[in-house]
């Protein structure tokens, strides 16, 4: 695969690699190494973790680390992967330690419409107002989470779509909180349980957590849980930042922050293009 | 080649959209009209949200038909006075519409909005040409020509002024007042909105056709131009990387349909014409009664 200058940039700066690929299709380390095209840079990035703080490994129970702090929105940008990735004081597995993986994005306000048929023609109908919608969501572990903890501890600490906190105002049938599940389901946006947490070693984990390219841009939070006999052992917290590059962040910005003069360059740029357009393939 | 549009926050097929372009161009050239009414559909179709699609299409529509401008302004086919007065009725109904749209879409009403006012002008505009180009297709010989100074109740208005290049003297609030309805249309279709203007300035203000094409490509440069910086500000959904890869597509495709344009005759065009809009205004119609995929849709909350 080849990575653009600024990917290999980005990628230099967080001092791992880090991958581009298809949001839709589950991520698994040897499916991403082979991807690379080096079957050794996964563990690779495990090594360097565990070179990096063995001090700190020996006396915690849970190390983490993400593959990068920044994920970069340029106008080629079709979705990343980010990887999840750390170890353990004790063997993972059944019996053993569990862990689960959470990452959340910037939240906003969302409207659920549902359509009606009045007449002949089906038109948007009773709607209810949802105020803290998370923009990503992404849940994985060794196990699905309701294997692995109360139901109490699961729904305090958000762990799961149906242990998500929102409250929403307007229509109060559940069948909108419903469908703002499935419709975020289906937009790649939140995904539970993609993919288990895969194991290596007995004592090292990674997951890869796939962003597709309608991601909204923001501060993200990536919680890694140590599940240890049905109960929350130990917590990593970590953040990234969803972020515009380039010329599409410069767009976006101008758009925002200089509405009128985006308007007059769009006016400008469209008129060029029209005339210089009908100069170069004029046929008669 | 999927490339990532910045204010549709949408990653899309670049060869796709430049298609669409030369697609739309190549019936625009053909037909001799923007070819917004298609362009927009087509945008909504693959996925792009309709806020950003009508958006687009107006800057879209403003490059296709500048070059037409041009060249017309150059063979002295623009009645620059007649255009203004229908560029100002298109502004101020331009910023009506415009205020319209922000409106229906606050109240989530936009794909339902911009759907029933191409249904009914499409529908309307394509079953008329239709209609008018069959009828002169079964009696091309024994047509009647219509008189040049016909007199009906739109000659008795007060506000007279002369248009010289039109060879007209008439009222100024018919084509203010058609300026007017062409540009609400053009800020909720994001159309330039030439298929409408034209018939209304040739059968309504009686003007020669040799003037019709080039002061309707006026009157939908400024219309448009004006149509995009107001979505722009008020709305914040033009992107340009969009309107950009449909215009290369646009202006390649245009030239190809102009050429092959020449070689039909006046009726059969616009019974096509017609057809195509009337085809249009059917599928729009099909959405709107068939019952939908999914029942939700969210949106974000303004």
């Amino acid at each position: 695969m080849a990575l653009s200058p600024l990917k290999r940039r980005a990628t230099a700066l967080a001092g791992l690699p880090c991958a581009r690929s298809s949001p839709r299709r589950a991520f698994t380390l040897s499916g991403l190494s082979a991807r690379l095209g080096q079957p050794h840079t996964a563990i690779a990035l495990l090594l360097a973790l565990l070179l990096a703080a063995p001090a700190q490994a020996q006396d915690q129970p849970l190390v983490a680390a993400l593959s990068t702090q920044e994920v970069r929105i340029s106008t080629a940008f079709t979705g990343e992967a980010i990887m999840v990735f750390g170890s353990t004081d004790q063997p993972i597995g059944p019996g053993g330690d569990e862990i689960l993986v959470v990452a959340r994005g910037p939240t906003r306000p969302l409207v659920v419409r549902r359509k009606i048929k009045a007449l002949l023609f089906w038109i948007n109908g009773p709607s209810a107002r949802f105020n803290q919608v998370p923009g990503f969501y992404a849940i994985a572990g060794t196990r699905p989470a309701w294997q692995l903890l109360p139901e109490a501890a699961r729904q305090e600490n958000g762990l799961g779509l149906d242990a998500l906190p929102l409250t929403s105002t307007g229509s109060r049938s559940p069948a909108f909180r419903a469908a703002l599940l499935e419709l975020e389901k289906s937009s790649g946006l939140w995904l539970e349980d993609a993919a288990p947490v895969e194991i290596r070693g007995g004592r090292l984990f990674n997951i890869a957590v796939p962003l597709p390219a309608t991601v909204p841009t923001g501060d993200y939070r990536v919680e890694v849980l140590l599940v240890r006999s049905r109960q929350i052992a130990a917590r990593a917290e970590m953040s990234f930042r969803v972020e515009r590059v380039g010329t599409a962040d410069r767009i976006a910005d101008v758009a925002e922050d200089h509405a009128f003069f985006y308007g007059l360059v769009c006016i400008m740029l469209a008129a060029l293009a029209g005339w210089l357009g009908s100069v170069l393939f004029r046929r008669d | 080649m999927q490339v990532y549009l910045p204010i549709a926050g949408m990653s899309v097929d670049a060869v796709l959209l430049v298609g669409i372009g030369f697609l739309v161009g190549w019936l625009s050239g053909l037909f001799g009209v923007g070819g917004g009414f298609l362009l927009t559909p087509a945008l909504i179709l693959i996925g792009i949200p309709a806020p950003v699609a009508v958006a687009s299409g107006a800057n879209q529509t403003l490059g296709a038909s500048v070059s037409g401008l041009m060249a017309q302004w150059r063979r002295g086919n623009v009645d620059p006075k007649m255009g203004g007065v229908l560029t100002a009725g298109g502004f101020v109904g331009s910023l009506a519409g415009v205020q319209l749209f922000a409106l229906l879409r606050r109240v989530g009403q936009v794909d339902l909005a911009v759907s029933i006012f191409y249904v009914v002008v499409l529908g309307t505009v394509g079953g008329l040409m239709v209609m008018e180009s069959v009828r002169a297709i079964l009696r091309r010989r024994g047509a009647v020509r219509r008189r040049l100074h016909e007199h009906f109740w739109m000659h008795g208005l007060p506000l007279k002024m002369r248009f010289r290049k039109s060879r007209l003297y008439i009222s100024v609030i018919p084509p203010a007042l058609a300026g007017f309805a062409i540009g609400v249309l053009s800020a909720i279709m994001g159309v330039g909105g030439g298929f409408m203007l034209v018939p209304v300035m040739i059968y309504l203000l009686g003007m020669p056709t040799a003037v019709v094409i080039g002061t309707s490509l006026f009157q939908v440069v400024f219309v448009t131009a004006n149509v995009t910086l107001l979505q722009a500000v008020q709305v914040g959904s033009v992107d340009i990387v969009l309107t950009l890869l449909l215009l290369l597509g646009g202006v390649i495709g245009a030239q190809f349909g102009a050429r092959m344009g020449t070689k039909l005759r006046g009726e059969e065009t616009r019974a096509l014409l017609g057809a195509l809009v009337l085809s249009v205004a059917l599928s729009l119609l099909w959405g709107l009664v068939r019952r939908p995929d999914s029942l939700f849709a969210i949106g974000p909350a303004l």
